[in-house]
C-alpha cells in the first residue's frame, strides 16, 4: 500500500509496508544513506533524524508514524554542508570514523533549535548518541561554537 | 585479448552504470578505469595523479577508519611534492593493482634503522611476508596495503615521502627540459615551478603530462626531508574527509548500492563451531520481497587466521529489512558442538585462575626470586582480571559482492583487502588477479574491522547467486557473534619489598586464552620498574571464543595489571605513587628511561600533582609504553587522571593530563590529539562498563542495551595534552594510549572509598563511601 512521506521538503511516494522502520525507508527506498543503522533498537542514536523538528531514532519507529509530518535528515540540514552546526563540526575536526556523526549532529541541532544557548547539562541530557571513537570532547565544544554562530545570525 | 584486459573493460562498463545510478556512491572507492576514461589526468607515479587544473589526487593504500590516515598519508607525500594543499584529494589505491605491479625500485632500498636513520626516517616494519596476504604481498606496488598495529605513519613515512620527492623531481626535470635551463635553477612551491632568472613560471597541472613521460635518471639519489626541514608535516591539519562526514556524504560499506543488488540478512549459530541442521524456507518464502535462502558452512579457518566461527543461514530479499524480518521468522535448528556449549564465564574464569597456581612458560627469570622473597620485609600479592571485549564498532559488519564467471568484485570497508582478495579467490575458484576489492571508509575499525568473517560469508552467498550483486549486512546481534574478542585474562603479581618499601622481588604470572594477542607485552624481556629479581611466566588455555587483535591488544590488559600493582606497592610502602614510579624507572638501565621519567614528570606537573583535593576526589598516575625495553622504536606517554566519586558511588573522570612524546616528529598533531581523546573514552569504557560474558557457549551481551557504551555525560570535562620532544621514531599511538584510565580509576576508588577492586569493569561494584 503506497504512502507519502515529506522528506527534506520533498514529497515522495513510497511503495513499502508502512510498518517498515522509518530508517529503512529513508535508506533503501529513498537512497538517503547519511542516516545510519547501528543497533536497531533505538539505543545508540546513529539513525537520529527529525520528525516535525523532534529528534527521532528512526530504526525503531514505523514509517507510517511519519506520514503527514516533516522529516529532515542530515542531507536536508543544508544544501552545501555549511549550516552553522556543520561549520562548527568542521572547525573542531569533530568526527573520527564519522559513522555516528549524522545522528549526533541531528540530536545537537534539535537541542539548539529548542535552546539557543545550551548548558553542558542540557547537552548531557539531550545529546545521548553513542560514539565509539570517542569524539565527545569535540562534540561538546562544537555545540557551544555552533550556538554562538547561530546566535550571531549565521542562520 | 587476455583475461585480465577483458575484465578491465567489463569493469569500466559496469562501473559507468554504477556511476550513473548515484553520484555520491562512486566517491568512496577507487575507480581506476573510470578515472582514466573521464579525465585522463597524468599519473606521475603510483601515488600521485595531477590534473590540468592542478588538482592533486593522492592514492591511499590504508583504510580510513577515523584515525586520519587519508590526511596523514597525503601529508607525508605532499611534504615532498610541495603542492598546494588546498587542491589535494585523497582516493583509495587499487588493491588489485597493488598485487599486480611491483613497487618502484627506489622505494625498496629503505634506509635507516629506527633511531639511527641517517636521513631522519623510520624503518618500515613489514613483518612476515605471508602469501595468504595476512602481512602483505612481497614488494607489492604500494608496499603495505593494510591498516593495522597503529603503523600507517611508522611504516609508510619513508616510502611516502620518497614518492612525493620522486614526483617533485620529475616535475622539475620536465620544466627544466621545456625551458632548456639547469634544473638546479628551478624552485617548486605550492604547485608552482619558478625560474627566477628568466621570470618564467608554470604550474604542476600544466607540466604534469610532460613529467609523467620524464623518467628520473637516478632515483636512488633522491633524498627525503628530515624533520627539521618539514613545513607541512608536524602542523595541525584538519582531516580532508571531514566535510563529507558532516554532510552525510561519506560512503561506508553499508552505503554501497549496485544496480540489481539484493540484500542478505543472516543468522549464524550463536555457539561458535555450530552449524545448521535444518531450516524451513517454506515458512517464509511468501513474505514480501523474499527471493531465496541458503545455508553456509563455517568459513574455512585457513581464510580466517585459524579462527572457528559458525555456520549459518542467509535470506536474500529485495530490501534488507525484508530479509531481516524473514530470517527472524524462519525456523532454524542448529548442530551445536556440546563441548563448546559447555563453556560458561564462571568456569572459564576458574580455569584461568587455576592455571596461575601451576608453573607456566617462563619468559624471563632474572636473579633469584625465591631467595629474595625469603628475605623480603613485606610480601604483597594481588590477582587481577579482564573480561572478553569486542570492538563493537558502530557500523555493523557488511560486504557487497558480485561474482560472475570470471571475476569477483567486493565493496567493503576493510583493513586488509589482500586477505579478502585471497578469500574471494579461494571460495569462488576465480583467479586472484580477477578479484577486485573496492575499499570504502569504515565506521570504526578497532582491529581489522572486527576480524570477522563478513567478507567470507558474503562471498559464499554471492558465489551461490552468480551475476547478482549481494549486499550482506549483519544486525548488531550478528555483529557480536561475527567479531573476534580480546581474550579474557587474569594475572597474579607478587612482590617482596625491602625494609624501605622498594621491591627486591617481582613475580608476574598471566593466564589468558590461547591465541590471544600480546600475551607477553609489557612484561617481557625486563621489568619496566627496577627489581633485581624478576620472573615472568604465562599460561594459555584453549577456549572456543574467536580472539583477535582488538584495539590495545594484550597490552591494554597488561598495563592495567602492572600499573594497578605499582599503585598497590606504593601505598604499601607509604610512598607517593608518582615518585615511587619515577625512582624505580631511574634505577633501571632501560634505553628509554629518561623519556619515561620526562613523561611522568610532565604529566604530574600538568595535573598539579600533590595539591590538595576535596574529599571525594583523587588523582592517579600511570605510565604507558610500548617498546621501552628495546633500543629501537617505542612510544611513551604518561597520564594523570583526576577522579571524583560521590558518596552514592557515582564515578566521574573529571580531568585527564596527558604527556606524550613526539619522537622525531608527529605527522599530524591534530590527529594524534583526537586519537588520544578517543582512547581515553575507549579505555574508560573498558574500565567502567564493558564486558562480554559466556553462557552455554554463547555471547550473552549482544546489543547496546546490555553492552553499555558511555555517552557525552561521562566524557571528562577537561583534557590537557602536551607533547615533549624525543629523538627516536615512534612505534605508533593509535591503539595503546590511555590504558592508564583503567588502573587510575581503580586507584582513585581505593583512595576515596578504601576499597580495592581488581576485576574489570568496576561498574556494578558498590563504590559508595561515607
Amino acid at each position: 500500500m503506497p504512502f507519502d512521506l515529506n522528506v527534506n521538503g520533498r514529497r515522495h511516494t513510497i511503495d513499502a509496508d508502512p510498518s517498515t522502520p522509518l530508517l529503512w525507508v529513508i535508506r533503501d527506498h529513498l537512497g538517503l544513506t547519511g542516516t545510519k543503522f547501528s543497533c536497531g533498537i533505538g539505543q545508540c542514536g546513529a539513525c537520529t533524524l527529525h520528525v516535525d523538528g523532534q529528534p527521532v531514532r528512526s530504526c525503531s519507529v514505523a514509517a507510517s508514524t511519519a506520514v503527514g509530518k516533516r522529516i529532515t535528515t542530515i542531507e536536508g540540514v543544508s544544501p552545501d554542508g555549511n549550516h552553522p552546526i556543520q561549520i562548527a563540526w568542521k572547525e573542531f575536526d569533530t568526527p573520527q570514523c564519522g559513522y555516528c556523526q549524522s545522528g549526533m549532529i541531528m540530536s545537537a541541532l534539535a537541542l539548539l533549535q529548542r535552546r539557543a544557548d545550551p548548558s553542558d547539562a542540557d547537552i548531557n541530557a539531550s545529546v545521548t548518541n553513542a560514539c565509539r571513537c570517542g569524539s565527545y570532547h569535540r562534540v561538546r565544544q562544537a555545540i557551544h561554537f555552533a550556538a554562538n554562530l547561530m546566535k550571531n545570525g549565521r542562520r | 585479448m587476455s583475461e585480465t584486459k577483458r575484465s578491465a573493460i567489463d569493469r569500466r562498463e559496469f562501473l559507468s552504470v554504477v556511476a550513473a545510478s548515484s553520484g555520491a556512491f562512486v566517491f568512496g572507492f577507487w575507480v581506476p578505469e573510470r578515472a582514466a576514461a573521464q579525465n585522463a589526468a597524468p599519473e606521475i607515479n603510483a601515488w600521485i595523479v595531477i590534473s590540468p587544473d592542478d588538482t592533486v589526487t593522492i592514492r591511499i593504500a590504508q583504510t580510513e577508519l577515523g584515525q586520519g590516515v587519508w590526511t596523514s598519508n597525503a601529508m607525508m607525500i605532499c611534504e615532498e611534492l610541495q603542492c598546494d594543499w588546498t587542491k589535494v584529494r585523497p582516493q583509495y589505491a587499487s588493491a588489485n593493482r597493488d598485487a599486480r605491479e611491483k613497487a618502484p625500485e627506489w622505494t625498496l632500498k629503505v634506509m635507516g634503522n629506527g633511531a639511527t636513520d641517517p636521513k631522519g626516517g623510520g624503518e618500515p616494519g613489514f613483518g612476515n611476508r605471508d602469501r595468504t596476504g595476512v602481512a602483505g604481498i612481497p614488494d607489492s606496488l604500494y608496499r603495505r596495503m593494510r591498516t593495522n598495529a597503529a603503523s600507517s605513519v611508522k611504516d609508510g613515512r619513508y616510502y611516502l615521502q620518497l614518492a612525493g620527492a620522486e614526483a617533485r623531481e620529475r616535475l622539475l626535470l620536465a620544466a627544466a627540459a621545456l625551458w632548456n635551463v639547469p634544473v638546479a635553477e628551478l624552485t617548486a612551491k605550492d604547485s608552482i615551478i619558478t625560474h627566477t632568472r628568466s621570470g618564467r613560471r608554470t604550474t604542476y597541472g600544466q607540466i604534469a603530462d610532460r613529467a609523467a613521460r620524464t623518467p628520473h635518471p637516478n632515483p636512488e639519489a633522491i633524498t627525503i626531508k628530515s624533520p627539521d626541514q618539514w613545513t607541512l608535516m608536524g602542523t595541525e591539519r584538519k582531516n580532508l574527509d571531514v566535510p563529507d562526514k558532516v554532510a552525510g556524504k561519506t560512503v561506508y560499506g553499508i552505503d554501497v548500492r549496485v544496480p540489481g543488488m539484493k540484500w542478505a540478512a543472516v543468522k549464524a549459530c550463536p555457539v561458535y563451531g555450530g552449524t545448521v541442521r535444518s531450516y524451513n524456507f517454506d515458512a517464509i518464502r511468501q513474505l514480501p520481497g523474499v527471493r531465496s535462502a541458503m545455508q553456509f558452512p563455517i568459513p574455512d579457518a585457513a581464510l580466517t587466521r585459524g579462527r572457528i566461527f559458525s555456520g549459518g543461514v542467509a535470506v536474500i530479499a529485495d530490501h534488507w529489512y525484508q530479509a531481516k524480518a524473514a530470517v527472524d521468522r524462519m525456523p532454524i535448528e542448529w548442530d551445536i558442538p556440546q563441548a563448546n556449549a559447555a563453556f560458561n564465564s564462571a568456569g572459564m574464569r576458574a580455569t584461568l585462575l587455576a592455571a596461575l597456581d601451576r608453573p607456566g612458560r617462563v619468559r624471563v627469570d632474572q636473579g633469584n626470586v625465591e631467595d629474595a622473597f625469603a628475605r623480603a620485609s613485606k610480601v604483597i600479592e594481588a590477582t587481577y582480571s579482564t573480561p572478553y571485549l569486542p570492538r563493537a564498532r558502530m557500523e555493523p559488519g557488511n560486504a557487497t559482492v558480485l561474482v560472475t564467471n570470471d571475476r569477483v568484485d567486493v565493496w567493503i570497508g576493510d583493513q586488509s583487502p589482500q586477505e579478502t582478495r585471497f578469500s574471494a579467490s579461494k571460495i569462488t575458484g576465480i583467479p586472484e588477479e580477477n578479484v577486485y576489492v573496492n575499499l570504502c571508509h569504515l565506521g570504526g575499525g578497532f582491529g581489522r574491522n572486527g576480524n570477522g568473517p563478513q567478507a567470507e560469508q558474503a562471498i559464499m552467498i554471492a558465489n551461490a547467486h552468480r551475476a547478482t550483486p549481494i549486499h550482506l549486512l549483519w544486525t548488531r546481534e550478528e555483529d557480536f557473534i561475527g567479531t573476534t574478542y580480546r581474550a579474557a585474562g587474569v594475572a597474579r603479581l607478587k612482590a617482596g619489598l625491602d625494609a624501605d618499601g622498594w621491591p627486591i622481588a617481582l613475580e608476574v604470572r598471566t593466564s589468558m586464552q590461547e591465541d590471544g594477542f600480546g600475551p607477553e607485552s609489557s612484561f617481557d624481556v625486563a621489568s619496566r620498574y627496577y627489581v633485581p629479581n624478576y620472573r615472568f611466566s604465562n599460561h594459555t588455555t584453549k577456549f572456543h571464543v574467536p580472539v583477535g587483535t582488538r584495539r590495545g591488544i594484550g597490552q591494554a590488559a597488561h598495563e592495567f595489571y602492572r600499573e594497578s600493582f605499582m599503585n598497590e606497592l606504593a601505598h604499601a610502602a607509604g610512598k607517593d605513587p608518582y615518585r615511587y614510579r619515577r625512582e624505580l624507572i631511574a634505577r633501571t638501565s632501560l634505553p628509554y628511561k629518561d623519556d619515561m621519567i620526562r613523561a611522568l614528570d610532565l604529566a604530574a606537573e600538568m595535573s598539579g600533582w600533590g595539591k590538595p583535593l576535596p574529599r571525594g576526589m583523587a588523582r592517579a598516575i600511570a605510565l604507558e609504553e610500548r617498546g621501552a625495553e628495546t633500543n629501537r622504536m617505542a612510544t611513551i606517554s604518561a597520564m594523570v587522571h583526576t577522579v571524583s566519586i560521590s558518596r552514592e558511588g557515582k564515578v566521574k573522570l573529571e580531568r585527564v593530563d596527558v604527556a606524550h612524546e613526539t619522537g622525531f616528529g608527529l605527522v599530524n598533531p591534530l590527529s594524534v590529539k583526537k586519537q588520544i581523546e578517543g582512547q581515553i573514552t575507549w579505555f574508560y569504557n573498558d574500565a567502567m562498563h564493558q564486558a562480554n560474558t559466556i553462557k552455554d557457549g554463547r555471547i550473552v551481551e549482544n546489543n547496546f542495551n546490555a553492552f553499555k557504551l558511555s555517552r557525552i555525560d561521562e566524557d571528562p570535562p577537561e583534557i590537557n595534552i602536551r607533547f615533549f620532544e624525543t629523538k627516536h621514531w615512534l612505534l605508533g599511538m593509535g591503539h595503546d594510549r590511555a590504558t592508564s584510565v583503567q588502573s587510575a580509576i581503580g586507584d582513585a576508588i581505593f583512595q576515596i572509598t578504601g576499597k580495592r577492586f581488581r576485576d574489570l569493569p568496576y561498574a556494578g561494584q558498590d563504590l559508595s563511601w561515607s
